[in-house]
């Protein structure tokens, strides 16, 4: 894996959030360099989507602040592709790959329409190109949503749990392609996910949050026994997955 | 051959009969301008799960109507104004509060017809436009109206085209549109707007109480066979053309209300699409 340059790219500082009065995020400060893959970490409802929230813009901390490259997330928001868990919408609404993608066109003479079979071809979805949204698979769905991430070469792809709903080998495949689109287009990656081993092989750092920072590194020094009892409970242990 | 003759003369004199009385040439034309704008509408409507929308802006015109009958000024302006500032309480209590859509609309537009209804209590004798609005009546039509059809009609159909897009892009994904730059609660305050002015101009001729099926029967009826949201918005146009134009031809020659037939062809076509799409998927397994 590439590692690029070592300058603090995203910068959490300080920042809390609440829904109402119920705390999700406490007083979280960390950084992200450009050009890593960097993995989120935690248990459910420890703030790991609100936090990735945050960086993208779509919410606004009660406390602390956000920025990207000095500049404030609503700013820089056009710079960043998003891959949510689930996209709420009605999948039997007739909306094919093509126009999927298509809605994401802009003026930019390299992002018109020729560019989203070049951009399904990277990804592996051309032959679906006129099929339903609805109609895809759960991998395949996940690699339309990347398709329309990196349609505009984003400097950042954040990705809310990518392979959930994924059997095994797809998530593999899945991973591999973040990884060749990280290392060819030199994409800053943030990735929230639950699989120590897939952050173990994919990810050149890992934040782990459970309301508050417990901790940031690389995964082999980050990632201990104590550290995932701390985040998940005393029965949590790393196991490798059997190919 | 003569008997061919007869039956052509029979059929197609009262046709031309039919384009030549001036409120019926009115009728047809804000009709089709009506079925254009309502039919592009439902397919945002739809896909975005607000079917109400229509049923509550239509009942919500009713306290401008009567307000305007009440006051002795014209009511379609009145119900205009009336239904735009209904559409940005509406859009403010979705922003700032955490009401949800459907209550919201449930909450404000019954608050409405219900000052209509009290605000008509106070006005004596038979109203014969309150009718026309309640129910439609391709009679009340007049050229007043049909320039506020016209006006409304084309200025929502030309933001549609322009902005078709990036209304497509944030029906169904609103995080992806925002990150794309576009600014989805704009779009949202405008959408609510032109919905609430497309639904008002068209409650003269379908009535109050029809004119959400105008809406969502065009597009419940094309989203059953569409291979894509272009598709599926032409279809829905065009499902919303025929039964408009049936319905109003219909009305004239069995001297029915307009609003009602209109809708009746819309659930026949609705049912026909529905056998068509059920043949299709048995012809396939």
């Amino acid at each position: 894996m590439q590692k690029q340059s070592i300058s603090p790219y995203i910068e959490v500082k300080g920042v809390t959030h609440r829904y109402n009065e119920v705390v999700v995020l406490d007083n979280v400060s960390c950084t992200i360099e450009k050009g890593s893959i960097t993995a989120i970490i935690g248990p459910n409802g420890s703030g790991k989507t609100t936090l990735i929230r945050g960086i993208l813009g779509l919410l606004s901390p009660t406390k602390g602040t956000i920025t990207i490259d000095g500049k404030s997330p609503s700013e820089m928001r056009t710079h960043v592709g998003y891959v949510p868990q689930q996209l709420q919408f009605d999948r039997t609404l007739p909306i094919t790959v093509n126009e999927f993608l298509k809605a994401y066109t802009c003026k930019d003479q390299k992002h018109r329409y020729k560019n989203i079979t070049q951009v399904l071809k990277e990804v592996g979805l051309v032959d679906q190109i006129n099929q339903k949204i609805g109609t895809l698979s759960g991998g395949q769905f996940q690699r339309a949503l990347i398709a329309r991430a990196i349609f505009h070469e984003k400097d950042i792809l954040v990705l809310d749990e990518p392979s959930a709903g994924i059997d095994i080998e797809g998530e593999q495949s899945l991973y591999e392609l973040i990884e060749r689109l990280h290392n060819e287009h030199g994409i800053t990656c943030i990735i929230i996910s639950h699989d120590v081993a897939i952050v173990h092989r994919f990810a050149d750092s890992v934040i782990c949050i459970n309301k508050r920072k417990i901790c940031q590194g690389s995964p082999s020094a980050t990632i201990t026994p104590e550290v995932l009892k701390q985040l998940y409970g005393s029965d949590a242990g790393i196991y490798h997955h059997h190919h | 051959m003569g008997q061919m003759q007869e039956y052509t003369t029979i059929t197609t004199k009262p046709m031309l009969e039919l384009l030549s009385y001036p409120f019926m040439q009115r009728a047809l034309l804000s009709g089709v301008i009506i079925s254009l704008v309502l039919g592009w509408l439902g397919t945002f409507i739809i896909s975005r799960k607000m079917s109400f929308i229509g049923d509550g802006i239509a009942h919500a015109s009713l306290g401008g109507i009567a307000l305007a009958i009440i006051l002795g000024i014209a009511p379609l302006p009145t119900a205009l104004v009336f239904g735009v500032v209904l559409a940005i309480i509406l859009f403010f209590i979705e922003q700032k509060t955490n009401v949800s859509q459907d209550a919201a609309i449930g909450l404000l537009f019954t608050t409405s017809m219900a000052t209509g209804i009290i605000l008509m209590h106070f006005h004596e004798g038979y109203q014969p436009e309150l009718m026309s609005y309640l129910f439609g009546n391709i009679l009340a039509i007049n050229t007043t109206d049909l320039w506020a059809i016209g006006g409304v009609g084309v200025g929502v159909l030309a933001l549609l085209s322009v902005f078709n897009r990036q209304m497509t892009f944030i029906t169904f994904d609103k995080d992806g549109a925002y990150l794309s730059g576009i600014s989805p609660a704009r779009y949202d305050l405008a959408f609510y707007i032109i919905t609430a002015l497309a639904i008002i101009v068209s409650v003269k001729l379908v009535g109050i109480i029809l004119v959400s099926a105008l809406i969502i029967t065009p597009s419940a009826a094309a989203k059953l066979v569409a291979p894509s949201f272009s598709a599926f918005q032409k279809i829905a146009m065009s499902i919303a053309f025929i039964m408009t134009v049936v319905g109003l031809v219909l009305s004239y020659y069995l001297d029915l209300p307009s609003g009602a037939l209109i809708i009746l062809v819309g659930s026949a076509l609705f049912i026909l699409m529905s056998m068509f799409k059920s043949l299709k998927v048995n012809r396939k397994s």
